[in-house]
């Protein structure tokens, strides 16, 4: 479990890197992604689009919530929730 | 910061709306007939708010018989735009062609690539019967991650349907629909060359700064009167200026798809009541917790506003960027 914790969490954070084009070191898990400046709303709606092909999941309405894309660590924390579900 | 002014829900409001028309007048013929050398304007009429007063203000600055009003109608215009630019050139005086971009539209195909985004998503969307929209529907101005966009369809009973879009369909959908103001522009271009005028552009304030216009389409033009105007400010030129009634009463539409939503579903999420007093105390530096108190919110929600303003403003920058060509000099 473990492991596929910080599985994702790299993933998640590659595909910040690879697609804000900001430097790696600067992106932490706990970084708050949208609130300083990584993603824009074009990178959120991408996101949610990455996430649901990556991880085979499904957003909905209900799930558009800060708590849920805050951080790495947010997004981890929900792909795991929807995949137990 | 205007100088000892404290934050009220009025400081929006011009104290002398006939001084601020006298300026503008005086500016737009400065521009137009002195340095840009024109003889006159055209302005692209829609029956909404803004274009109606930049017509207003183009035929007071040249003269009604200066100025050219044109309509430029396609087959997902609403109806009512043509009867109320009509309406509005006839209370000035001024002369109105109308101008159809259906054809030239599918013949760039927006249509056809639009409809085929639409599909992807709701493959039983038949675009002969039925009608579609994105927007956005829950307000994330006073959160801090972005709002997404939802497609709605509307089948020909009125039963509506509607999903998260996906990035890419949500790209060529807007991207489709955007050949719409690049063609408007592409004409007012043709009538003003024409006829040796410049092209009045109509974005307000808002447009401006949070990025609501399409690039070299309705964001084009050579002169901006209402460009750095509140909403609320370019209402108060049109009750002076005597738009017709009808056209300042009509809720603020896109008129991009074919089925009806207002600007405030597609893009703003705040009444532009709200919108304008939010973005004066933040554009002026005005503390979130003044103007919190003044609008009976919280000091919180106001700072997450504020950060979402500062974030829509950074990152529409390319918007209203010219090409940058500071690359290298020979």
């Amino acid at each position: 479990m473990t492991t596929d914790i910080a599985a994702t969490q790299e993933k998640i954070k590659n595909y910040i890197v690879q697609t804000s084009h900001a430097d790696a070191e600067k992106i932490k898990n706990e970084s708050l992604i949208f609130k300083e400046g990584f993603f824009d709303s074009m990178g959120f709606i991408m996101l949610i689009t990455f996430l649901e092909e990556e991880f085979g999941i499904k957003t909905q309405d209900s799930d558009l919530i800060e708590e849920n894309f805050e951080s790495i660590n947010a997004i981890t924390e929900f792909i795991q929730r929807k995949k137990a579900a | 910061m205007p100088a000892g002014k404290a934050f009220s829900k009025d400081i929006i409001l011009f104290d002398n709306v006939n001084k601020v028309v006298d300026n503008i007048v005086e500016q737009l013929r400065a521009d137009v007939l002195q340095r840009f050398k024109r003889h006159g304007a055209v302005v692209g009429i829609s029956g909404g708010i803004d274009s109606s007063v930049c017509l207003a203000l183009a035929a007071k600055a040249f003269g009604p018989d200066k100025v050219l009003g044109i309509m430029l109608p396609e087959k997902d215009s609403s109806p009512d735009s043509e009867m109320l630019a009509r309406e509005l050139a006839a209370r000035y005086g001024v002369k109105a062609i109308k101008e159809e971009i259906t054809g030239a539209l599918t013949g760039f195909g927006c249509y056809e690539r639009r409809d085929e985004a639409v599909k992807r998503v709701f493959p039983e969307y038949d675009p002969k019967t039925w009608k579609m929209k994105i927007g956005i529907r829950q307000s994330g101005l006073f959160n801090n991650i972005p709002p997404i966009f939802y497609l709605t369809v509307i089948d020909p009973a009125g039963n509506e349907k509607d999903k998260i879009l996906p990035a890419n369909e949500y790209l060529q959908i807007v991207a489709a629909s955007n050949f719409k103001q690049r063609t408007r522009m592409s004409m007012l271009y043709y009538q003003a060359e024409a006829l040796h005028y410049c092209v009045v552009g109509t974005p307000n304030k808002h447009e401006q700064e949070q990025g609501f216009f399409v690039k070299y389409g309705d964001g084009a033009g050579d002169v901006m009167p209402i460009g750095n105007l509140y909403k609320t400010q370019v209402y108060q030129l049109a009750e002076f200026l005597g738009v017709p009634k009808g056209i300042i009463e009509r809720t603020p539409t896109t008129d991009t798809y074919s089925a009806e939503q207002t600007q405030e579903e597609f893009f703003y999420q705040l009444p532009f009541n709200l919108m304008d007093r939010f973005w004066y105390g933040f554009e002026n530096g005005y503390p979130a917790s003044e103007v919190a108190s003044v609008m009976n919110e919280t000091t919180d929600r106001v700072e997450a506003l504020f950060r979402n303003f500062e974030r829509k403003r950074k990152t529409t920058e390319y918007l209203r960027m010219p090409p940058i060509r500071d690359y290298y000099y020979g």
